[in-house]
């Protein structure tokens, strides 16, 4: 008989007994939810049933189509919007570059003025809904900051989140062609810059998710998120802004693949070790400081371009194991996404797996339902040993930065990718459709057409980007985009107000990112195709 | 008999990687040398280094559509130089539909997302020995 094991390699016996769990002290490891080390939820029962945040990765061509399809989202029942940017605005370069003439719009939103903001959040409820950032988090926080200002939305009230991904963007698949002090010192200042301006926002949002997504496993998934959580915290806590201050708004993004009690763990797991961390470590006091916020994305890798209808029931198994973990928020990949953003058909049927999740099961009843179970807590035991252990391992080895800057998290990434390849393709790892119940092509046709329509690249920004160029205050952009490289010179002082007043003077983030660069030495333009304009 | 030289190199501003260094490990596996160029790369360049490494083969994972646009100039620059080196594509947003239009312009073969990647090694062999 093969060894049972979960996805990230543990050990799975036949059936879990009181043994396993007879040494578990329910106060000290569980506790109710609310109470630390907060495993079973972050918040008392009564406020952790009934719910999370629905909403749905969105944004295609233009800030004002992405904004049609917020408002679809919201009429059909979304309680929050997620935004996430075109190939050029996750590379921070503009629309008109040449190297991003032919992907403008087509894998995201097409985003780089202050005008792009305000026109991305027309409309919207900013007072009611939370607003999700996978964008460059600077600049999404300054865009939503000057964007509320400029419609009379105080700051102070606004929620959601934006990711920070200083430590592994390079390397899997958000590559800033920044250097690392430079991207390090931006995710800390917005994030300080946020916890001042606009205290109920999660502008310290760990992104665990994209770094999985290319095949990484659970552990491995939490334990690098936690070595990048761990730093951001150290250095700002080592500038002086008190831990209490921001920890309450650190959430986590996590992925949530197929192994359903192993994705449950995880999260439970997650709570727990945070909790221990930032109040043993870190001596933060405050109960909202030790509790985490987990948000979720169900993974788009576990999803297949066969029988592309498979990954509605894919979505539909990952979203309940996140409800089932309590998670804050949830979104789900939408099925045609092994082959383009989301259709708005693939949008709704998203939303409404959702939706149906929350009102017709009955799941949001009771909190951490599966509290107790000697499986679950098996599980969660290891999986926080591991990760705990992995988080050791890592530090241990020395400076994380050095790490980064050495390319051993990149061998990481590309053994894990590897392995998965390897996996599915020797059949360790079944896939229905892939090397499981395959179909031929001719017979493979359910939601096919509609997973397979393309549309074209949003050429239009490249005229208007231009003629914005033209129209602006040339002056005034130019005197904020020295001033911007001035700062950026000090290595010390808070890259915000100055990146804030550049946006606000009409300059560009491919141009306030390029002046950054080259204060830190590197080469304004990656490609080398275009010229400062200071 | 030297080992093949295969160049792989993705397109554009495509970030996507997983597929490229699999297959880059797949082709390394099966005896062949392969040139890893990575990501953020543009026709001129892959010609180039396609010349200056004397690949047999060009390969291209697409996980963006921005394939369509620079193939055309890929094929061009190729053509121009006389440069007769089979150009193979492979990548989540092939469709069926797409590897028959890519055929027609002269690609020599299209790996999507429902072809058998145990396959690639061979095709791409047999491409290089037929040249």
């Amino acid at each position: 008989m093969t060894e049972r094991q979960s996805y990230s390699g543990i050990p799975l016996k036949p059936v879990y007994t009181p043994a396993d769990v007879a040494g578990l002290d329910y106060a000290a490891r569980l506790n109710d939810p609310g109470a630390y080390p907060y495993t079973r939820g972050r918040r008392p029962a009564t406020q952790e049933a009934g719910g999370w945040i629905q909403h749905e990765l969105s944004g295609e061509g233009t800030p004002l189509r992405s904004n049609a399809q917020f408002r679809y989202l919201i009429a059909h029942g979304a309680t929050g919007v997620d935004v996430i940017g075109d190939t050029p605005t996750m590379a921070w370069l503009d629309p008109d570059h040449p190297a991003a003439v032919h992907a403008v719009g087509t894998q995201g939103v097409s985003l780089c003025r202050f005008e792009d903001y305000r026109e991305l959040y027309d409309g919207l409820p900013l007072d009611r809904i939370t607003v999700s950032h996978s964008l460059p988090a600077p600049f999404a926080i300054a865009g939503l900051y000057l964007s509320a200002k400029a419609r009379g939305v105080d700051p102070k009230g606004l929620r959601g989140s934006a990711i920070q991904v200083p430590f592994y963007c390079e390397d899997c698949g958000y590559a800033t062609h920044m250097p690392f002090a430079l991207r390090l010192r931006l995710a800390v200042d917005s994030i300080e810059f946020a916890t001042r301006t606009m205290p109920k926002f999660h502008a310290f949002l760990e992104d665990t998710y994209y770094i999985s997504d290319g095949g990484l496993d659970a552990v491995e998934e939490m334990a690098l998120g936690f070595v990048e959580i761990r730093y951001i915290v150290r250095e700002l806590t080592r500038r002086g802004v008190p831990v209490d201050s921001f920890a309450p708004r650190i959430a986590i993004l996590v992925n949530c693949r197929m192994d359903l009690f192993e994705e449950i763990a995880k999260i439970r797991a997650t709570r727990r070790l945070f909790a221990r961390m930032l109040r043993e470590e870190f001596g933060a006091q405050d109960p909202r400081s030790l509790a985490v916020n987990v948000t979720s994305h169900t993974s788009g890798l576990t999803l297949t371009a066969q029988q592309p209808v498979n990954n509605v029931v894919r979505g539909a198994v990952q979203a309940l194991a996140l409800a089932l973990a309590g998670v804050q928020a949830i979104e789900i990949s939408a099925f045609d996404e092994a082959f383009r953003t989301p259709s708005p058909e693939a949008h709704l049927i998203a939303l409404r797996t959702q939706q149906t999740i929350q009102l017709e099961t009955n799941v949001t009843g009771v909190a951490d339902p599966l509290g107790g179970a000697y499986y679950v807590e098996a599980l969660t035991d290891e999986m926080e040993r591991r990760i705990a252990e992995m988080v050791a391992t890592i530090e241990g080895m020395g400076d994380p930065a050095a790490l980064c800057d050495g390319s051993w998290f990149r061998a990481l990434f590309q053994n894990a990718m590897e392995r998965y390849a390897r996996q599915i393709r020797e059949g360790q790892l079944l896939k229905v459709g892939v090397n499981a119940h395959r179909m031929s092509d001719e017979q493979d046709t359910l939601l096919r057409e509609m997973a397979e329509r393309k549309f074209e690249p949003c050429r239009e920004r490249v005229a208007e980007l231009r003629d914005h160029r033209r129209a602006r205050d040339r002056q005034a952009a130019e005197d904020a985009l020295y001033r911007m490289r001035r700062v950026t010179e000090t290595k010390t002082d808070s890259l915000m107000p100055a990146l804030v007043a550049a946006l606000e003077a009409g300059a560009t983030m491919g141009e306030i990112t390029g002046v950054m660069r080259a204060g830190y030495g590197h080469p304004y333009d990656p490609f080398g195709m275009t010229e400062s304009p200071v | 008999m030297r080992p093949l030289r295969v160049l792989i190199a993705t397109l554009g501003l495509d970030q996507h990687e997983v597929g490229a260094v699999a297959v880059a490990r797949q082709l390394r596996d099966a005896g062949m040398e392969v040139i890893y160029l990575g990501r953020f790369q543009l026709p001129p360049a892959i010609v180039k280094a396609a010349v200056d490494e004397a690949v047999d083969v060009i390969g291209l994972s697409c996980h963006s559509w921005e394939y369509l646009y620079y193939l055309d100039e890929l094929m061009a620059l190729l053509r121009a130089r006389g440069l007769a080196i089979p150009v193979v594509l492979g990548g989540s947003v092939l469709t069926a539909a797409d590897a028959r239009a890519l055929e027609a312009k002269g690609v020599a073969a299209a790996f999507g997302p429902t072809s058998a990647v145990e396959d690639i090694p061979a095709t791409i062999e047999r491409l290089a020995r037929a040249r």
